[in-house]
């Protein structure tokens, strides 16, 4: 069987192929997590090797003097809500779009999903002008409404793909037995619908938890930072001290990292959907 | 059933939250950055009208259209790797290796983890005196090949390409692998009764059954290298001497550095026009004609 040790042979180089690029995906983030754990003179003597011991000096560092407790904190008060809101508003909307009976829902569909090709460049200056005018710049509030409004599409995209699967058996057994429209909604479809709620709702998390431009434009207060202008900003101010940025930049993965191992099936099946809407 | 979700009232009250804040703060934003753009403005007085002057400025402007060019550089470098790339490494997962699984996992990470701190992560493996490329060239004895990479204006985007290129493969294969999911056995099957080689099957079956899913993700590749902004923000900041600079980086520039936000303005309008462009014309050159396996 000459072929069976050829295609052996290919199936070793393949499986070679995939080795090295994993290992080039996670090797900087093993590499990041060490070299926190030293010191800036074992950084640059020894780049490579483990640490001497796990020190958390770097990490307290981090947090006390380069602030990034408060850029954690706002973060994740940025996120939740956007994420809150995004998922609770596209969802009725999608149910409005893909089960009730109007006539212009597939209009107010493709008006939705042409959002997916604005950049949100196009905006910023004008958000800016009307926040500033409104006098919500430099609050949390700047932030988290224009990734609502842009987390919109991407969501109502994914939910009325779910709705439209969902028998409508299920409903007309509820309207016989009474429930009004919010009951049914509440009550019943998001319940069904939970794996695709969860889905849109980490995919929000990430575009949002790693965000830059926004919160670089409309927050000003370095109190009010997120953790990716933080760190922008901490690379500035301690240029020298790179292992406290090492520090920094650990906590600021974490999260995103942890979602990811936890739901990697939700995250990686709605950035694609989202992506290919064909 | 009608009744209930025919009901005028409840319609509204469910899509008319999401659709204002959606029309205020996404749809309006468009028009009004079109009608600044043709101003001289600080946002604070009413400003100067002067038509399209902005754009004609724009076109003189050596470093607006070094941008420009560099945003072209992103697309092709981005094209390279996520097309021909990501389809190579998913047409290996494709093959139910060991482990598939987990190979997928892993090149998805990078593409969900903050642009900043990827940023970051690479700004330590091309640094000139720790780096791990400059260590990785010392240990295979190519020393004289030791780099300050990110500020060597002729080779700094290159070194920003090529981490575009690493975040965002594991992304694009994971599109193409999910089309290639699509396919149905039958077809390898018979293929391999008549004892049709790997590259064969490739050829005739998995590459012309994904072609409608290759244009799309190549409609994405482009308009998400046009939209490419936090790895240069971070990274070199569009230096050094703007050999990096990007349409995006240089519309935070000269808006938010020099104020100038009508000429900021005319680059969002830019950018926006080159993304509907892109999927416009791609929807025009590829008429997706629907598929049957």
């Amino acid at each position: 069987m000459r072929t069976s040790t050829r295609e052996k042979t290919g199936f070793i180089i393949k499986f070679i192929i995939l080795v090295i690029f994993a290992i080039t995906c996670i090797y900087p983030l093993i590499w990041l997590v060490l070299n926190s754990f030293k010191t800036n003179d074992q950084l640059f003597e020894n780049p490579w090797g483990l640490p001497k011991s796990f020190d958390i000096k770097n990490y307290i560092v981090a947090i006390t003097e380069g602030n990034i407790g408060t850029y954690f904190i706002n973060s994740v008060i940025i996120a939740v809500s956007a994420v809150l809101v995004t998922v609770v508003l596209s969802s009725m909307a999608s149910y409005a779009i893909s089960r009730m009976e109007w006539k212009y829902s597939k209009v107010m569909l493709n008006v939705f999903l042409l959002g997916m090709m604005i950049p949100v460049y196009a905006t910023i200056i004008p958000l800016f002008s009307i926040f500033n005018r409104i006098g919500i710049l430099n609050t949390h509030l700047s932030v988290i409404i224009p990734h609502i409004a842009f987390g919109f599409p991407m969501a109502i995209f994914i939910l009325t793909g779910f709705f439209q699967t969902i028998p409508r058996d299920i409903e007309e057994a509820a309207v016989m037995d009474g429930c009004s429209i919010f009951r049914i909604f509440f009550r019943i479809i998001m319940p069904i619908s939970k794996p695709s709620v969860v889905t849109v709702a980490v995919v929000v998390f990430i575009g949002v938890w790693n965000d830059l431009l926004m919160p670089q434009i409309f927050l000003t207060d370095a109190t009010k930072m997120t953790l990716p202008v933080g760190l922008n900003s901490f690379k500035g101010m301690y240029s020298t001290d790179y292992v406290s940025m090492i520090a920094a930049v650990v906590l600021t993965v974490i999260p995103s990292v942890i979602i990811y191992i936890v739901l990697h099936k939700n995250i990686m099946e709605g950035m694609v959907a989202g992506a290919v809407k064909g | 059933m009608n009744k209930i979700f025919g009901n005028k009232k409840n319609i509204a009250l469910f899509v008319l939250p999401a659709f204002i804040i959606y029309f205020i703060f996404a749809l309006v934003p468009i028009a009004y950055n079109f009608y600044i753009s043709l101003f001289q403005t600080d946002l604070m007085s009413p400003g100067k009208f002067v038509g399209f002057q902005n754009y004609v400025n724009l076109f003189k402007d050596g470093t607006f259209l070094k941008a420009l060019k560099n945003n072209v550089f992103m697309v092709i470098g981005s094209l390279i790797a996520h097309l021909p790339v990501a389809l190579f490494l998913g047409n290996i997962l494709f093959q139910k290796i060991k482990g598939s699984h987990f190979f997928q996992t892993v090149f998805f990470l990078p593409s969900v983890i903050c642009g900043v701190a990827v940023g970051m992560i690479w700004t330590f493996v091309y640094n000139s005196e720790f780096g791990l490329l400059n260590r990785i060239l010392e240990v295979i004895g190519l020393g004289d090949l030791q780099q300050v990479w990110l500020s060597n204006k002729e080779i700094a985007l290159f070194c920003i390409i090529i981490v575009v290129m690493w975040q965002f493969v594991g992304y694009h294969m994971v599109i193409q692998l999910a089309a290639m999911k699509n396919i149905p056995d039958s077809l390898y099957e018979a293929a391999k009764i008549d004892g049709a080689s790997k590259w064969v099957q490739f050829r005739s079956i998995t590459f012309p059954l994904i072609k409608h899913i290759l244009k799309i993700d190549a409609v994405l590749i482009i308009t998400g290298s046009l939209k490419y902004y936090d790895l240069v923000a971070v990274m070199t900041g569009g230096g050094p001497n703007h050999s990096t600079e990007l349409m995006s980086t240089y519309m935070y520039y000269q808006g938010f550095r020099t104020l100038k936000y009508g000429y900021s303005a005319a680059i969002g309008v830019i950018l926006l026009l080159l993304c509907v462009c892109a999927v416009w014309l791609s929807n025009r050159i590829f008429k997706s004609e629907p598929i049957e396996y």
